[in-house]
């Protein structure tokens, strides 16, 4: 019984943590995603996200996450398992992890200089003979950017799926004929699947909705639901549009997770 | 009835709706002596354990210690300490500070815990260590930290949870002689849980052996090997050749298409019962001489002895444990006492049990 | 050790790693670089210069800026360990596993909602419940976002802590307050500290709920930055930049000690 109490204890200031701060919000944008601009209840938002424009912007806001998830993975795997090789491969590791720690803001701000019309990458462009182009505010600079911001999100999951990885499973592999493709597609990829997934995840969700990056190295070229959302917000400062895109954006997050759900694997 | 330290009286703990762990179980500890609760795993001895610790609560009955109901006494105030399987040794903590962690709570004098700790370190051989950490000490180590951390809080009971069974075989046996040494230099009573039987058997002053939540059998190793009361028990306490028998009459008994002399008597005659047979009670011999015929199917040498697996013509299985090598396939006899065979009777209560075998040693004097 | 020497990489394998390495660090140490740059631009390197340094320490409107957000961090983070700590104290108590999976299920939306939502959610949470947009939203804000994290951080060390340790303390006399103070806390102090230390570079490195719960007059280091940026290059945000990084490197070697002690071999990430 006395259990019980000093558990209600601990867990009370946690609740209403969960009620304030985790379900509270969540219905409330629920709520005002049925008022328009005026504070009317009615669904007008829900009639303009299905219109060609929202729609566009949602697609292509899900293309580009996409194209930065991919890029992000083919780069990622390899890394991560020529890290797993390395002799000192929880120190390199960490090396990869500390970029992530600068603040986002300061590396978009870096490529503003690099991107830049007389930046580096332009002279770089200048001296093989290709030529000065404008690489910031287009399509290119917000999916390089991106990839370069979520690369260490990517690598750790997946990295720590490989490192957890039984070796003698791949002794195995071998002994039983194996060839080095056949062991990764058969034994290696299978058995860190769940990394990919992790990996899949904390980049597609951000890339959905990160706002600041769209703004400072794509000028408005791409809008994503994130950048949306921040324009409604405060910007229009129309909150019933804002949270009609919070809500979209929320369902989204939650067929990605159920997707991406890690069940794991009795390994 | 002066000299119990605990007492169950129809102790049963249930979870939800499983089958009961244990079952109306009554029995009666002891002062000063070194008990052993055997039994597979999942027979309820780790659960009497911690229903004497205080670790979790009986479903129904009672439990007394020194006399008192000691049911709602939380853990924290009984005068028990356990020695746990895994050791739970803080590991924030140094092995001076782990043994003195009981006596910290009862706000010792610092003076006094040096001076207790010291001894109980001394008596476990571990002086010179108080400052190590636990993760530099070896498994062995461990255990003598362990406890040395119950023994210095004076209990009057000290609970070992399969304390050994981490430790590797060299190491197990030597332990076993340094606890059954150390429970006679403390003169305390230690309950001691095993699925080891060799270990039960050199260890204890009095054996309990537990099967689904019921106490099958308690006595002395002794009485417990060579009297087992039914085939579970002969089955768990060492290596027997167990047949289905029937008791003719008195001191008669058949099994394996043979009417073989034995001791036993009181049982209805033509009642069915299990006979038991000890291995190193069968002896090879010739075919003529021998009460079985058996051939020799395979053959192990154990070190002190030739383990033999033998079959008669029905297809039971005779093990023979024997100084003399046999030859695979040989056609041999197998010779064995009256006193050789152990007749049990199906469902029969230790109590039963107990007065039976009394009436035969009452009846030998009496012949005599 | 057999394994050991298996694994050799190839020359290709190191270039391609090298490059990886070389990617994530250049941009780092371009800023870094033209933050010495006499001329004012992110081109052209003219001569080096502590200017941009000198103009930053004596800009005391930045100074304070800088002053906020440690301010909201260290406090955050204090209370975030709290009650995520006995949050997860109180999750690992739970027997149910029905219960137990749906709170953890709570404390991890905030961890995978992009901060845009949860930006957006607090705003209209603190405008309808009459809060004032501006410290106490922004302190609110980056204690409930940080909460979850040091809850993960330290329930595992909860369920690695063996079950008989404590019925070994309570066997040993000890009271159930003594067995929290003597036995648990001990046990999870590393799990604690690294879960402050997540909440701590959570709060710092926060830009997008700060942005969208802040009110007028004031302002943390991420929100300034992106003022600063988007108006265009200024040599000050380089210098700010390298300072930022020496302090982050500062901050790994305190985490990679803590971590050491922790658990070798694992290292958190952030959003």
């Amino acid at each position: 019984m006395n259990n019980k109490v000093t558990r209600n204890l601990y867990l009370f200031p946690y609740a209403l943590w969960i009620v304030l701060f985790v379900v509270a919000p969540l219905l409330l944008v629920l709520y005002y995603s049925f008022f328009d601009i005026e504070g009317h209840f009615s669904l007008v938002n829900y009639k303009t996200f299905f219109t060609p424009v929202y729609l566009k912007m949602t697609l292509s806001s899900f293309w580009y996450a996409f194209l930065i998830t991919v890029i992000s993975l083919i780069i990622a795997y390899p890394t991560a398992y020529l890290l797993t090789k390395t002799i000192h491969k929880q120190l390199w590791l960490l090396l990869i992890i500390v970029p992530s720690w600068i603040n986002l803001l300061l590396k978009a701000y870096a490529f503003l200089g690099i991107f830049g019309t007389k930046g580096i990458a332009n002279s770089f462009l200048e001296a093989v003979g290709i030529g000065a182009k404008q690489i910031l505010f287009t399509d290119f600079s917000f999916v390089f950017v991106s990839v370069y911001i979520f690369i260490p999100f990517m690598i750790l999951p997946i990295f720590n799926a490989l490192n957890e990885l039984n070796p003698t499973l791949l002794d195995a592999a071998n002994d039983l004929g194996a060839s080095k493709w056949i062991t990764f597609r058969r034994v290696i990829f299978p058995l860190t699947i769940d990394g990919v997934k992790a990996g899949c995840q904390v980049v597609f969700i951000p890339a959905l909705s990160l706002f600041m990056l769209t703004r400072l190295i794509a000028g408005n070229r791409v809008i994503t639901l994130g950048t949306a959302i921040e324009q409604q917000f405060l910007v229009t400062q129309d909150w019933g549009m804002g949270s009609t895109i919070a809500v979209f954006l929320i369902l989204i997050m939650f067929l990605i997770i159920s997707l991406t759900g890690n069940r794991k694997r009795g390994v | 009835m002066t000299n119990a330290i605990i007492q169950f009286k129809q102790v049963t703990k249930q979870y939800d709706n499983d089958p009961a762990v244990l079952d109306q179980v009554s029995f009666e500890i002891e002062r000063g002596k070194f008990y052993t609760l055997l039994g597979p795993s999942g027979c309820g001895k780790t659960t009497i354990l911690r229903l004497i610790a205080g670790f979790t609560e009986a479903t129904k009955g009672d439990i007394f210690f020194n006399g008192k109901k000691i049911n709602d006494v939380p853990a924290n105030k009984r005068q028990v300490n356990t020695v746990f399987q895994d050791y739970a040794l803080f590991p924030h903590l140094n092995v001076f500070e782990n043994v003195a962690f009981g006596l910290r709570i009862k706000k010792m004098k610092n003076a006094d815990i040096q001076q207790k700790v010291k001894e109980a370190l001394s008596f476990v051989n571990l002086e010179g260590y108080e400052t190590r950490e636990i993760r530099e000490m070896s498994g062995g180590q461990r255990q003598r930290v362990a406890i040395a951390r119950a023994i210095v809080n004076e209990p009057e009971v000290i609970l070992l949870d399969e304390p050994l069974s981490a430790l590797d075989l060299k190491l197990r046996t030597e332990m076993q002689y340094e606890l059954r040494e150390l429970q006679r230099r403390l003169g305390i009573t230690f309950i001691f849980v095993t699925h080891d039987q060799e270990e039960a058997l050199a260890m204890s002053d009095e054996i309990f052996v537990l099967n689904k939540g019921i106490i099958q059998q308690s006595g002395t190793p002794i009485d417990i090997y060579d009297e087992p009361i039914n085939r579970f028990v002969a089955d768990f306490i060492g290596e027997s050749n167990i047949v289905e028998g029937k008791m003719i009459k008195d001191y008669l008994v058949e099994f394996v298409g043979g009417q073989f002399e034995c001791v036993d008597r009181g049982l209805n005659p033509n009642e069915s019962v299990d006979i038991v047979i000890r291995p190193e009670d069968l002896e090879i011999t010739t075919l003529e001489r021998g009460k079985l015929q058996v051939r020799v199917d395979s053959q192990l040498f154990r070190g002190v002895h030739y383990e033999i697996s033998c079959y008669d013509k029905d297809g039971n299985e005779w093990l023979v444990h024997s100084t003399k090598k046999a030859a695979v396939g040989d056609e041999i006899g197998l010779y064995f006492d009256p006193e050789a065979i152990h007749v049990m009777r199906f469902g029969e209560t230790e109590a039963d049990f107990d007065r039976r075998l009394e009436a035969y040693s009452a009846g030998d004097a009496h012949e005599q | 050790m057999v394994y050991k020497l298996d694994q050799r990489i190839t020359p290709l394998s190191r270039i391609f790693l090298v490059l990886i390495f070389f990617i994530l660090y250049a941009p780092i140490f371009f800023l870094v670089f033209y933050s010495f740059n006499s001329g004012g631009t992110m081109y052209n390197f003219k001569s080096f210069t502590l200017d941009w340094y000198r103009e930053l320490f004596q800009d005391s409107r930045l100074l304070i800026i800088v002053l906020n957000t440690l301010v909201i961090a260290l406090v955050s983070s204090l209370f975030a360990t709290i009650i995520g700590t006995l949050g997860a104290l109180g999750i690992h108590s739970i027997r149910k596993r029905q219960t137990k999976n749906t709170l953890l299920s709570l404390n991890n939306v905030l961890i995978v909602s992009p901060d845009v939502i949860i930006g957006a959610s607090f705003l209209i949470l603190f405008t309808m419940a009459g809060i004032k947009l501006g410290m106490y939203s922004v302190l609110l804000s980056h204690i409930a976002f940080s909460i979850p994290i040091v809850v993960l951080m330290v329930l595992p060390k909860l369920s690695e802590m063996s079950p008989t340790l404590i019925d070994a303390a309570r066997d040993l006399g000890a009271s159930q307050w003594n067995v929290l103070t003597k036995v648990v806390l001990p046990f999870i102090t590393p799990g604690i500290f690294a879960g402050f230390f997540m909440a701590l570079t959570y709060s710092l490195d926060d830009f997008a709920v700060t942005f969208f719960v802040t009110g007028n007059g004031f302002t943390t280091l991420s929100v300034e930055i992106y003022s600063l940026a988007r108006r265009g290059i200024s040599l000050n945000v380089n210098a700010l930049s390298a300072l930022l990084f020496l302090f982050t490197l500062v901050l790994v070697v305190v985490y990679y000690f803590i971590s050491q002690r922790n658990r070798p071999g694992r290292w958190g990430v952030k959003k």
